[in-house]
């Protein structure tokens, strides 16, 4: 044999050369069949072919051992047929030799969950005899082995599965399941000495007490249950025809086999019997009624059967058996034996004889029949039996059901007890079912211990008959009328066999579905509304698309009533899509066809809320769609996307998904981003809103600011972003490329990054760089945002200082203006004073970076810098001065560092070579024109101060002379310091002295006084200056006393008088006494002012346009 | 699935007429078709209706049809019997009983109602074994020669349609219905198995 092997693994080219060996030709042929099997496209040949190397394997262990894995590699094969054919192959070598079993065991697990139905009932088939055989081989052997073990607890497993199988929709395999059951419960129960003995039977007591893995009282409790699942099934109302026929076959062999189990066969067939399952056709009756009177006959030949022999008999009558026929099926010694039994019964407990008689297997429902039943055949006289009748009557059908006649046999034994007490009985059962007669109270008390087919029977009733005991029943067969009236007018209704038209299928399901959906309420009165949404959805799911349609029409009238439905038939869609539920048959099996259900549905149901707009509630039934539906769809995402670009709900929305759905956040986050540059406003502030709030996540945090910081980036380019322009910004597609940059796409890059820039103050510097290669329109729109965020972020902002510590080149203005904006409201701080020092002193010398700070400055700093700040434009200058004299802004709490009046006296200082004149002029006046800074007492001070400066200011006397103008009251004052000018020999320096006489020529009559003090020389210059000052002295003069005239140098008295002709003296006195009314001196004043050139232009050293507010 | 995936059983009781009218009709057709009595005795009509003819199944055509020529040729040529035993005779070598029968089918067809109960009671008295499970479909064919003409044709129908159906087992309720619905015929049905 060894040789054998070996050839086998040789070539099949050198197996030719031995062909003259026997046992070589077998291989050879073997060899052929397979490849043939394996190559061949025909399913036929390969079944075939497998067949025909079983026939040839099947002498040879050998040789079987060594090909079983080459025909074991079909049972992958595409077709069921080779599948089913492998199934075979396996049951004949098990057959052959059960020690091959754990080798294949696997193989029949993987076709036990085969995909088609056909190899899967094949299989069970196959487990029938296998579970059978193994069971046989681990009685006999004499030890178990861990194999053995393993290969039990895998049928095991197997059993589990088949028996879960009853529920399949499929007819054939519960067919086979049925037989499966069978054998189990023959092979687990005990024999009676009565069974019927078959060759190669086995039972329980078979089964050796001393094997462990299977446990005699295990083993009987499970075929126990096996049976009562069974006898359900048997019972089930909508149970099919085959499956019946097949049922009721399994229950007869069992009773046979097993007599134990008589009594439960016989009451299944009986139950049977009262209440034919209604979905029967006519003919399909007939067979079960033809079918059941076999079994019964069959059952009544079994010598076990004596003691329901009356149950048999009138049973087998009802199904239209003549005498003979149950006569010829009696056993010949029956009636001998039933009476010596009838006669022990009723010597031992005559009570239980009763019980026997009757129901043997008693579950205590039927004991509440009994009681019924025996309270009715007391009053069941022929009298009561003729009213039911004639109560009846009035009931019956006009025309006579033709299953009825059909069916309908003539009582034989009319009017016998025991024809009686068998009416008594059918009308005991249905007035139980409806809870009348002595019977039922004591059956609603009773809990019944196990589940029974009486019970389910009843249960039946109440649901299926509830006015059942109106129908009355006479003592000529009307019960037959009762159970056949019953099953014809629900074969009217049911016809399940019959196809209908498709139109009227269509109909027919779609009004059943408008049925249930109009049920709701009194499906939450009846406390099943979720059994309903689950129903309804689970119609949605899986019928036509008409029911689809009405469905969905119902849920869209009132999605926001109906939100809990749609979404669960939004799970059921879902579960189809993902494989989750199993798909009936008849549902195309391509894929995509339930993703696009699914998809389909949730856009609509999100376009019908997007939609309307006047829904109640609309934002809590998108959300809670959005935030509750399995999965969000491409083309959803999109819908909602759409939809944020329209409306703020949709922001909100996708602000929810954003944070409850993190799986989906970042294309959700795109959208939002996308929307924080849209066109309107209210859009895009919800969404720079929700965003500011996201970037709070760490883990949005850089997709946020990458997107603003991008943005912020397109500033750059002179070239538009195409991001900015279509319907999702709100901004027409068309000719974006001839566009420039303006006010509303500039904002549009910068919004979003200016709302974060007070969170992450970093991204600060970004938009310096930015600054720098923007174009000038571009930078003048960012220092007009750029306000509110910097504001925001405050002055002691690390960021800010270092920013203007660092200030790019090309973005000082960007600093000048951030500087300012934090100074606007606030004095400096410290940290900002001395950044801003540092850099004008050591990078950018404009002064202009000084104005923002100057009241952080010393007053040293604020002097040197004053000549520069006062060549700015005039305005600026006023707000810079504004600034130190802290006038113009409503918090007086900080303080300058200077003094407005040593403010007045350092613009006097200032050198000549540094400041033109009339620059400083312009800084004066705007002094002057503080008046709340610039009290009299204030200039009183500086006058004072500047008195006291060598060589005297160039623009003292005209700010005397001003301050003069605005204080008349100074002049008293003023002519103080005339006089001691005049000690200081004021003459010397021209341009003072010019003033001086000005001065002099305004504070007339009171400047005669300090004129008089004038040394004659000057005296004389005063008059060649200012001709006109000497008449008026010389007046003034002569109103003086002699005496006071005496005071009066000659020298001076010579120039007022002359030599020649001393003036006649004029008597006009007190033509002047007073001071010039300020009416009649400011238009002097406003024309010393207007001399000055005004408008002169503003030397700069930038390229850059002036900040805001400076130009 | 092809005519040949169903293996047929065509039972009347003598095997004689019906169950071989159908035969010949299936066969031709190319089905899978075996046919067989149940009766007790192969019995045909005889010249008196208190005289029939009575056989053994282990009687062949050929035998049957040697005695009935030997007992009234020109009788048996009128009533047809002798054609129908010349057609028999070429099918198959003799009548066969379904009873000790060893061989499996999917489907058995009963002719009358009476074999169909000897069919299911045939069923009743053996153990499955390979619980492989047999359609029992009974069609009513009264038994003369046009009757039984027509009966193979109509089984004939009924066989083309199962064979058509992917899954027997699953789909003989609604097959069956349909087929009562078109032939106006009342069947019976059961399952039983091997």
């Amino acid at each position: 044999m060894t040789s054998t092997t070996e050839d086998l693994r040789r070539s099949s080219a050198a197996q030719f050369f031995m062909e003259e060996e026997g046992d070589q030709t077998i291989l050879q042929k073997i060899t052929k069949l397979i490849n043939d099997a394996a190559t061949t496209i025909d399913p036929e040949v390969k079944a075939d072919n497998l067949l025909k190397v079983y026939d040839l394997m099947k002498k040879d262990e050998v040789i079987l051992n060594k090909f079983l894995p080459d025909v074991m590699a079909f049972q992958n094969d595409k077709n069921a047929s080779v599948r089913k054919a492998v199934l075979h192959f396996i049951e004949e070598i098990v057959k052959r030799d059960i020690e091959m079993l754990p080798q294949l065991v696997l193989s029949i697990q993987t076709l036990l969950q085969d995909k088609s139905p056909l190899v899967q009932k094949r299989c069970v088939q196959c487990v029938t005899m296998v579970y059978r055989l193994a069971l046989q081989w681990l009685c006999k052997a004499p030890n178990t082995t861990d194999q053995m073990q393993r290969v039990w607890s895998m049928l095991n497993n197997m059993k589990a599965y088949i028996i879960d199988m009853v529920d399949f929709e499929h007819d054939g395999l519960r067919t086979q399941i049925v037989k499966f059951l069978e054998t189990i419960v023959v092979l687990q129960t005990y024999p009676d000495p009565e069974s019927l003995k078959w060759e190669n039977d086995f039972s329980l007591d078979d089964v050796p007490l001393t094997l462990k893995i299977a446990r005699r009282r295990k083993l009987e409790e499970e075929a126990l249950t096996v049976l009562d699942l069974m006898i359900k099934f048997h019972g089930s109302p909508h149970i099919s025809s085959v499956n019946l026929m097949a049922c009721m076959g399994a229950l007869t062999t069992i009773a046979k086999m097993r007599p134990a189990f008589m009594g439960r066969a016989i009451a299944a067939l009986e139950a049977l019997h009262l209440n034919l399952p209604p979905t029967l056709s006519t003919s399909q009756v007939n067979s079960v009624r033809k079918n059941m009177k076999m079994q019964l006959l069959s059952l009544l030949k079994h010598p076990s059967s004596v003691e329901y022999h009356t149950n048999l008999t009138t049973l087998l009558t009802d199904l239209g058996a003549s005498n003979s026929e149950v006569s010829k099926a009696l056993p010949k010694d029956e009636l001998k034996k039933r009476a010596r039994k009838a006669a022990a019964a009723a010597s031992e407990v005559p009570a239980k004889k009763i019980r026997i008689d009757e129901v043997a297997p008693a579950p205590p429902e039927l004991s509440a029949v009994d009681i019924t039943e025996a309270f009715i055949i007391e009053r069941l006289t022929p009298e009561l039996a003729a009213q039911l009748v004639m109560a009846g009557m009035t009931r019956l059908p006009d025309t006579m059901p033709p299953v009825f006649s059909a069916t309908y046999t003539p009582i034989a034994a009319a009017g016998t007890q025991g024809q009686i007490k068998h009416v008594a009985r059918l009308l005991a059962t249905q007035l139980n079912a409806v809870g009348l007669g002595p019977g039922a109270s004591i059956a609603s008390k009773t809990k019944p211990p196990v589940r029974s087919t009486d019970d389910d029977e009843e249960e039946e009733d109440q649901n299926v008959a509830p006015n059942i005991p109106t129908v009355v029943l006479d003592d000529q067969g009307l019960e037959d009328e009762i159970v056949k009236g019953h099953v014809a007018a629900k074969n009217i209704k049911l016809e399940v066999s019959k196809p209908l038209s498709s139109d009227m299928r269509e109909n027919l399901q779609t009004q059943a579905v408008i049925r249930i959906l109009k049920a709701q309420d009194s499906a939450i009165t009846g406390g099943v509304n979720l059994i309903r949404s689950k129903i309804i959805a689970s119609m949605a799911a899986s019928f036509g698309s008409k029911v689809r349609q009405t469905i969905m029409k119902y849920i869209l009238t009132d999605l926001r009533g109906q939100l809990n439905l749609a979404l669960s038939w939004m799970y059921e869609e879902y579960s189809f899509m993902q494989g989750f539920s199993k798909r009936a048959p008849t549902q195309s099996d391509d894929h995509k066809y339930f993703d696009n259900q699914y998809d389909h549905l949730i856009c609509t149901m999100i376009n019908s809320v997007i939609n309307n707009k006047e829904m109640k509630d609309r934002e809590t039934v998108l959300t809670r769609i959005c935030l509750e539906m399995p999965l969000i769809t491409e083309e959803a995402a999109a819908l909602l996307t759409r939809f944020a670009s329209m409306e703020i709900l949709g922001l909100n929305i996708i602000n929810k998904i954003i944070t409850m759905r993190p799986p989906k956040e970042m294309i959700f986050l795109k959208v939002l981003l996308d929307c924080t540059s849209h066109q309107s406003s209210e859009i895009r502030e919800t969404a720079i809103s929700h965003t500011v709030d996201l970037y709070l996540r760490e883990e949005l945090r850089s997709s946020i600011e990458d997107h603003a910081v991008n943005y912020l980036n397109f500033l750059k380019s002179k070239q538009l972003p195409a991001e900015l322009f279509g319907k999702s910004q709100g901004r027409l597609n068309r000719g974006w490329a001839d566009k420039s940059w303006d006010e509303d796409l500039t904002k549009a890059c910068l919004y979003l990054y200016l709302s974060l820039l007070p969170v992450n103050q970093e991204l600060i510097h970004e938009l310096a760089r930015v600054y720098v290669v923007t174009v000038p329109d571009v930078k003048r729109i960012i220092l007009r945002v750029v306000e509110h965020p910097v504001r925001a972020m405050g002055m002691d902002s690390p960021q800010l200082l270092k920013l203007v510590e660092d200030c790019p080149k090309g973005s000082e203005t960007l600093v000048t203006r951030l500087i300012h904006i934090l100074t606007d409201k606030a004095p400096p701080s410290n940290e900002l004073v001395e950044r801003v020092r540092e850099l004008y002193q050591t990078r950018v010398s404009d002064v202009r970076f000084l104005i923002p700070v100057l009241n952080g400055l010393t007053k040293n700093e604020v002097i040197a810098a004053l000549p520069k700040l006062i060549k700015l434009n005039p305005i600026v200058v006023k707000e810079v001065f504004n600034r130190l004299l802290c006038s113009g802004t409503e918090t007086e709490t900080y303080s300058s560092p200077i003094t407005p009046s040593e403010l007045l006296i350092a613009l006097h200082l200032i050198e000549p070579e540094k400041c033109e004149l009339k620059t400083i002029i312009k800084a004066t006046s705007m002094c002057f024109n503080d008046k709340q800074a610039y009290t009299q007492e204030v200039l009183a001070v500086v006058m004072q101060h500047l008195m006291e400066v060598t060589p005297l200011p160039t623009l003292l006397m005209r700010t005397v002379i001003q301050a003069l103008s605005l204080y008349p009251r100074l002049i008293g004052f003023v002519m103080n310091i005339l006089q001691r000018l005049i000690l200081k020999q004021v003459w010397r320096q021209k341009k003072v002295w010019e003033g001086f006489i000005k001065c002099c020529q305004r504070a007339q009559p009171h400047s005669f006084q300090v004129l008089l003090q004038l040394p004659a020389q000057q005296l004389e210059d005063v008059f060649k200056d200012a001709p006109d000052l000497k008449q008026p002295m010389l007046d003034h003069i002569l109103e003086f006393t002699e005496n006071q005239r005496a005071h009066i140098p000659q020298t001076i008295m010579d120039i007022l008088m002359g030599p020649s002709n001393p003036p006649p003296p004029v008597y006009t006195i007190k033509d002047e006494p007073m001071s010039p009314p300020s009416a009649h001196t400011r238009p002097d004043l406003s024309i010393d002012i207007k001399e000055e050139p005004l408008d002169d232009p503003i030397t700069t050293s930038f390229s850059q346009p002036a900040p805001p507010g400076m130009d | 699935m092809g005519l040949q995936s169903l293996s047929i059983a065509v039972v009347c009781s003598s095997n004689m007429n019906r169950s071989m009218e159908a035969h010949a009709f299936l066969s031709k057709k190319g089905f899978k078709v075996r046919s067989f009595g149940t009766g007790d005795k192969v019995k045909l009509p005889g010249t008196a209706v208190d005289r029939p003819n009575v056989y053994d199944f282990t009687s062949t055509y050929e035998e049957i049809y040697q005695d009935l020529t030997s007992k009234d040729r020109a009788f048996y040529t009128q009533n047809g019997l002798l054609h129908m035993l010349d057609r028999n005779r070429r099918i198959k070598l003799r009548p066969e009983r379904f009873q000790v029968s060893r061989d499996k089918f999917d489907v058995v067809i009963t002719c009358e109602e009476r074999v169909y109960d000897q069919v299911i009671e045939h069923f009743e008295n053996r153990i499955s074994e390979e619980n492989a499970p047999v359609h029992i479909v009974n069609i009513d064919i009264q038994d003369n020669h046009e009757e039984a003409t027509i009966g193979a044709f109509i089984i004939c129908e009924l066989m083309t349609v199962m064979a058509n159906s992917d899954d027997l087992d699953n789909d003989i309720d609604t097959v069956l219905a349909s087929y009562e619905h078109k032939w106006n015929r009342s069947l019976l049905h059961s399952v039983a198995f091997y």
